[in-house]
């Protein structure tokens, strides 16, 4: 055979994997609004940088009449590229062959670009759209979901991991998202359920829609496993792509700055005016969040979810910060259990991944209620406290109005390591609000005074004075500088420029124990 | 029809509508105290005001009905 002829079967053969699962049901695929797997990655990385493995792999199973149903790549496009020049893993599963099923050497190729993406340190992208195990395999398919588990886990604060979910991802094939850093999911076309609808039917006889039981704002808002949604393919291949922005490429490195364009002195006097002075006064936090960042650009993450805590990214200066706030404007800004899940798993993401810390506190305590105890919030709570102690990047923190009790001590204080921390002149720093404060310390005063109500107000109005503000904190040095609220971005900028060489460490051990 | 409900325990401080009221999608139809905060409860949808199921001074639970839209 001439070369030429060699050449021209290696171009059929490739001609022969791009096509997937054949033209019907790549058809299919488009009708469903979805692009197939190859679409995805053309869109994702940078055009011409992709880099294609084991184009040709096909699976080795004989039961079931499987050895008549072969088709090259087997079900799943792996490989490596770039996204905005920066080296990334993918692997992109392919619904259009065996509707996407995991076969072992559908396994074998994504453990193999993990291994690589690892031993590389370059993050790993998931575009998931499988329909599961595949059957016909048996206990080879759970093998190769076990592997990719171990290398999610092995890889998890290493290299940063990214799942976009796609279309149907259920049962064992929704823990390797799982144990990613982000699950972007398409509005629609995804869903994700350890049971689906029917399992649960024939169990429990609830009836329930694959929608409503694991659809994209199912996760994004009831169960918290999503971090975002988007209204399609291309919507959510972009959110990667914006993410990646402020990710490093592993744990060993920082994430890219970028030249500056917006003024790091510049200030604001409308932000004197967002804290209202009447404490009882709700306001949007992230009217003070969008001001002070470069440009007003603020890449919220889990926007749907546990809405009294906000968490997202941004910059300063150039520089990624990862943003954390008490949101009043959303159940007074509390701290309840999804609020506290929310803001230690994305400290402990931060941290990963040496993107400092700014968090702005404005938090009355944590939510009363009989659900909260028996949900957990002691062990949700402490949670809070073992992502910042346990920290070490840069930690920031603005009080701007309530700072109370324990949440004050859980949000980002002093005493967790906070390395330079602001309170606005309107802060209430105390170990209780000053009506709960009165009741207690002055009760017998209250119960024998003539007028009680009128002694009551008249103590909550001098503890309110004397207590509910910065500068008892300030004088203990908790707080190390009060500031005017139209500074704010030019002291923030201050305080992460000092601290750009930071180094900190905390006891060697195997590894914490989080309270789970 | 819609139920507005609350979003979490507290004291009614203000109600704004009354039963045959239209409001449209944002509108504040109560005023919630909680964890000394004074939230506007608001109306996700538009729609006529068929049942008003708190009052001014009560207290509630948090899910509670509030509101009945239709």
């Amino acid at each position: 055979m001439e070369i030429e002829e060699k050449i021209a079967e290696l171009e059929r053969r490739n001609r022969e994997a791009e096509l997937g699962g054949g033209q019907k049901r790549i058809d299919a695929q488009h009708a469903r609004g979805k692009m197939t797997a190859r679409e995805r990655l053309d869109y994702l990385l940078d055009k011409g940088s992709f880099q294609e493995i084991d184009k040709f792999v096909v699976h080795r199973c004989h039961d079931f009449g499987m050895e008549k149903k072969k088709f090259p790549g087997d079900g799943v496009v792996t490989g490596y590229g770039t996204i905005d020049g920066k080296l990334v893993f993918v692997f992109s599963q392919d619904f259009t062959v065996l509707g996407g099923s995991l076969s072992g050497p559908f396994g074998e190729k994504v453990c193999k670009i993990m291994d690589l993406a690892l031993k590389n340190g370059a993050p790993v992208i998931g575009l998931n759209d499988s329909g599961g195990a595949r059957i016909q395999e048996g206990v080879v398919s759970l093998g190769s979901y076990g592997e990719i588990f171990k290398r999610n886990v092995w890889s998890s604060g290493v290299v940063p991991q990214i799942s976009v979910i796609m279309g149907p991802c259920a049962g064992g094939a929704v823990y390797s998202p799982a144990l990613t850093d982000f699950i972007i999911m398409v509005k629609k076309t995804s869903n994700m359920f350890i049971t689906g609808p029917d399992v649960i039917k024939a169990v429990t006889s609830e009836e329930v829609t694959p929608e409503e039981l694991g659809g994209a704002m199912s996760h994004n808002t009831k169960s918290g496993v999503a971090h975002f949604a988007e209204d399609s393919d291309k919507a959510a291949l972009d959110r990667v792509k914006k993410l990646l922005e402020f990710l490093p490429r592993n744990c060993r490195r920082a994430p890219r700055s970028i030249v500056c364009t917006d003024d790091p002195e510049r200030t604001d006097k409308a932000l004197n005016d967002v804290v209202p002075t009447n404490p009882k006064m709700p306001y949007d936090i992230k009217d003070i969040i969008v001001n002070v960042l470069d440009h007003n650009e603020f890449l919220e993450v889990q926007r749907h979810f546990a809405k009294n805590m906000v968490v997202g990214f941004g910059r300063l200066k150039g520089m990624v910060v990862g943003i954390v706030a008490n949101q009043p404007k959303f159940l007074a800004g509390c701290l309840d259990i999804n609020a506290s899940v929310k803001c230690a798993r994305f400290v402990r993401t931060c941290d990963a991944f040496n993107i400092p810390l700014v968090t702005f506190v404005d938090v009355p305590g944590f939510l009363p209620g009989v659900n909260q105890e028996y949900g957990g919030i002691i062990k949700h709570g402490s949670k809070i406290i073992y992502a910042y102690c346990e920290a070490t990047v840069p930690k920031i923190t603005v009080v701007t109005r309530k700072a109370y009790g324990g949440a004050y001590d859980v949000m980002s204080s002093k005493h967790h390591g906070g390395d330079i921390n602001y309170a606005y002149p309107t802060a209430e720093i105390a170990v209780m609000g000053p009506e709960g404060a009165v009741n207690i310390v002055f009760r017998k005063e209250i119960a024998a005074a003539k007028d009680p109500e009128a002694t009551r107000q008249k103590l909550i109005d001098e503890y309110r004075k004397n207590f509910a503000s910065p500068f008892k904190a300030a004088e203990l040095g908790y707080i190390d500088q009060i500031i005017s609220p139209e500074y704010t971005r030019p002291k923030l900028i201050k305080a992460l420029m000092m601290l750009r060489q930071k180094k900190d460490s905390i006891p060697e051990r195997r590894h914490g124990n989080i309270p789970l | 029809m819609s139920e507005i409900k609350a979003p979490m325990a507290g004291k009614i401080i203000d109600v704004k509508v009354s039963v045959g009221d239209t409001v449209s999608e944002g509108d504040e139809v109560v005023i919630l105290e909680a964890m000394k905060m004074e939230l506007p409860v608001t109306a996700e949808e538009s729609g006529t005001v068929k049942e008003v199921k708190c009052s001014k001074g009560g207290n509630v639970e948090g899910d509670a009905t509030l509101v009945v839209l239709e």
